[in-house]
């Protein structure tokens, strides 16, 4: 069964249907979004794209995942299903919480930074799953295809700036905002400081932007190596390559699925957890 | 020497200079993080040799290290692709 699965997720990606239908290939069509449904209220566009649903359907997933692995017919003797649940909680509280929080805040943000967690891991892993949602047709049949939303700039950005917010609410809440500044600026000689302020406050808003590219170039550029090099065979136009172009995308789709997709969820609730921990009790 | 390779010059130049800045970009980008990479690997090898009954601790910081060393490389990338676009 899981070969079979295995096989036919292979011959799924073996096929860059876009390509066979536009007659050439581009790589960036992947993470081109079109509007399906245009929905606009004044100078807001919320129209629902292929990330918007990637997004939604990411959400549904993982409420079930949740429900269906830590609420769902409970035993004292935990079965295989069980199991896999709380390993899930256990990464989430004593690798992730537990690194960044203390201990007086853990009850408040643990659920936070744990969904963060599950939710990046989701959609960064049906980002690898070939789905229908290409919006694209070939003689009637929708096309098969991989996006992962997390690919998008501004989906990883909305997730950064809510660390970013919670983190200097956080600060502000629990120190009050004459504390929480003076926080920032270290023990320097006088003249030094005029130097180091700065550069403190350059660092708070480079945290946004390091967080957000992080998790986004990351799944960009495994999606572009995949989809790069099965495209060289319709690039160059010949068959002969199949054997290695194939060969190296299956590897690096493996890279991708068993390492990346786990480890940028982690990091990401992990310094997530880091900032606020940080930010509820500063150094000084 | 310059002038016969000038003259030889037809197409495109400004894409040739895009394309080499983009691969200049992305390439030294990689070759720091490879070194970084490899060291952090190195030192946990080294530290699991020496304190075997760490390792369930380190593992945690060691992919936290890999994924913060690793994410300089898309820093180029992304910066090179500005680069490409806008340029």
């Amino acid at each position: 069964m899981r070969r079979a699965i295995f096989a036919i997720a292979l011959l799924a990606l073996t096929l860059p249907s876009q390509a066979l239908a536009r007659g050439e290939f581009d790589p960036t069509d992947e993470f081109e979004q079109h509007e399906w449904i245009p929905i606009h209220i004044g100078p807001l566009d919320l129209s629902i794209t292929k990330a918007v649903v990637y997004l939604m359907l990411g959400s549904v997933l993982t409420m079930a995942l949740g429900i269906v692995l830590m609420r769902w017919r409970l035993n004292v003797q935990p079965g295989t299903r069980q199991t896999y649940g709380e390993t899930i909680y256990d990464v989430a509280q004593s690798q992730i919480a537990e690194q960044g929080l203390p201990s007086k805040a853990i009850g408040l943000w643990f659920p936070y930074v744990a969904t963060l967690f599950l939710f990046i891991f989701v959609v960064n892993m049906i980002g690898f799953i070939p789905l229908p949602l290409t919006g694209e047709t070939w003689h009637g049949f929708p096309v098969w295809g991989i996006y992962a939303a997390t690919s998008s700039i501004s989906v990883t950005l909305a997730l950064a700036a809510l660390t970013f917010v919670f983190t200097h609410f956080e600060g502000v809440r629990w120190n009050g905002p004459g504390r929480y500044f003076k926080s920032w600026i270290p023990d320097a000689p006088k003249p030094l400081l005029a130097l180091i302020v700065p550069l403190e406050i350059l660092g708070q808003i480079m945290r946004l932007i390091s967080l957000s590219v992080r998790l986004f170039a990351n799944m960009l550029a495994g999606h572009i190596l995949i989809l790069t090099f099965i495209g060289l065979m319709f690039i160059l136009e010949t068959v002969i390559l199949a054997p290695f172009v194939i060969t190296v995308a299956t590897a690096f789709y493996i890279f991708e699925v068993v390492i990346v997709v786990g480890i940028q969820a982690f990091i990401f609730a992990t310094l997530s957890a880091i900032y606020i921990g940080s930010a509820i009790e500063p150094q000084h | 020497m310059l002038a016969t390779i000038l003259a030889a010059t037809s197409g495109d130049v400004t894409k040739a200079g895009k394309a080499i800045g983009l691969a200049l970009g992305v390439g030294l980008g990689a070759a720091g993080a490879g070194v970084g990479i490899g060291l952090i690997f190195s030192s946990m090898i080294q530290a699991v040799a020496r304190q075997p009954e760490l390792r369930g601790e380190l593992t945690g910081i060691q992919w936290l290290g890999f994924a913060l060393t690793e994410a300089v490389v898309f820093y180029g990338l992304l910066g090179s692709i500005l680069a490409f676009v806008l340029v």
